[in-house]
């Protein structure tokens, strides 16, 4: 009697334990990571999945995974794009060490770029710059790198040139 | 029998967890008193963890700015060639979005130096030198040193070396208004202190292993060969003897023997990497700043 108890206990265990194996689960770590229909760059995309997201991994072990969002949509990702353990999630206002939500930080990073390159140089570097008695030369450099941006468009049109990543052929 | 010899063994345990207990509670109670050891040991925790933690990124970028006026200074002024500057943010920007910190805008930066280096200022300003570039023969290598200073902003290396100094304290609220008292005076500390650390002393071997380490990871993401940064830390052991050591990667970074060894050890976890490593690409945009005819 005890046996069967301890029998069926066990099998109970056994089983959890085989459904937490199977939910294995990946993040997403890169900007611009998009859920497509099909093992292709050029498949069609299924949902935009922000830097964070939870998926659980399906099926694959290549180039290409499928898995399935928190909301239940089923596609495949390019490998590069996800990660087995989590990003650091970026925090505006701090160091990362308690927590923000890593949407508020995209926005306020996103913000604190736009804003420098209207602006050019920050206030703070401003007065630094002045204190230093930095030549004007040189603050026009740091003007210029700071307006060169590159979108995450121009990123994709580059790496397909190359036929690097999920480009690759 | 067995139950018997069991009984003494479970009642220790309970003793001793009691103990423990009560020890805690004792902890517990001195940690609220201010002038107990335990509370000032909390106190002094809490102030370091809030001055860490009190670090916008707007005040990182301020720090990697004003090191990003100080490196043009000591290195030299970005090379005046847009096709290559351009090219080199593309190549950056496609490790660094694969980084583990993705989210900030990074800019990359080749500064008109003969001194073999590479060095990332926090906020996500990268640095390479017309001297460094002129040691790689492909994209992919470029790839592997940008990613590699990325891995630094990502871990803010620099942040967390002058935190260890203390110099971040009271530096986390800095605005244009308090740059002229004795924050400022602290700022300017603080980025001095930086700069020791970046352009002559180096970052803790610790921390460029594991930049290293995030540079294979993030080359490999992004598509592009993870080796080809072992293939650079090969070329530059070749001009050891006989290259500049003031200010460059052979002064500021662990030496290149343990570097290699690690990495290459570390490479075997790739083993379907690809081998895409683009010379040609390279070639077009890096071959006419190397040659001084820069196409612009």
């Amino acid at each position: 009697m005890k046996k069967r108890v301890l029998g069926g206990a066990l099998l109970l265990l056994t089983l959890c334990a085989g459904q937490t194996l199977g939910a294995e689960k990946r993040w997403v770590v890169s900007e611009g990571t998009t859920l497509k229909k099909e093992q292709s760059v050029s498949a069609p995309n299924l949902a935009d999945l922000p830097v964070g997201a939870e998926l659980t991994l399906v099926e694959g072990e290549g180039r290409w995974l499928k898995v399935q969002t928190a909301d239940g949509k089923e596609g495949w990702v390019y490998a590069g794009r996800v990660s087995d353990t989590q990003p650091v999630a970026e925090v505006a206002g701090g160091d990362g060490l308690l927590g923000d939500s890593m949407q508020k930080s995209q926005i306020n990073t996103a913000k604190a770029d736009s804003a420098r390159s209207v602006r050019g140089l920050s206030p703070e570097t401003a007065a630094y710059a002045k204190q230093h008695g930095t030549p004007e030369a040189l603050k026009k450099e740091l003007d210029k790198v700071l307006a060169r941006k590159v979108s995450n468009n121009e990123v994709n049109a580059f790496l397909k040139e190359g036929k690097i990543g999920e480009y690759a052929q | 029998m067995n139950k018997l010899r069991l009984l003494p063994l479970v009642a220790l345990s309970c003793l001793v967890a009691a103990q423990a207990h009560a020890g805690w509670q004792d902890t517990l109670n001195n940690l609220m008193k201010s002038d107990s050891k335990e509370g000032k040991i909390l106190s002094g925790a809490t102030q370091v963890l809030s001055s860490s933690q009190e670090m916008t990124y707007q005040t990182e970028c301020t720090v990697g700015e004003s090191l990003a006026l100080d490196s043009m200074q000591r290195f030299g002024k970005p090379v005046q060639n847009e096709a290559l500057q351009k090219y080199v943010n593309l190549v950056g920007n496609a490790v660094a979005r694969n980084s583990r910190r993705s989210t900030i805008p990074y800019r990359f930066v080749v500064l008109d130096s003969p001194v073999q280096n590479a060095f990332a200022a926090p906020g996500g300003i990268v640095f390479i030198s017309r001297g460094l570039l002129d040691v790689l023969d492909n994209e992919a290598e470029l790839a592997g040193v940008l990613a590699h200073e990325v891995g630094h902003v990502a871990e803010k290396h620099a942040l967390k070396s002058i935190r260890r100094a203390q110099f971040l304290q009271g530096a986390s609220a800095i605005t244009a208004a308090t740059m002229k008292g004795s924050k400022g005076q602290q700022f300017e500390s603080m980025v001095g202190d930086l700069q020791n650390t970046l352009f002559d002393k180096g970052l803790d071997q610790g921390m460029e292993y594991e930049a290293d380490q995030a540079a294979l990871e993030t080359t490999y993401r992004t598509g592009y060969d993870p080796g080809a940064l072992v293939s650079v830390l090969q070329k530059l052991k070749k001009q050891e003897a006989t290259a500049a050591k003031n200010g460059s990667w052979f002064s500021t970074h662990p030496p290149l023997d343990e570097r290699i060894a690690r990495l290459s050890a570390q490479l075997a976890k790739y083993p379907s990497a690809g081998s895409v490593k683009l010379p040609a690409r390279f070639a077009k945009y890096v071959k006419p700043a190397k040659g001084g005819k820069a196409s612009k």
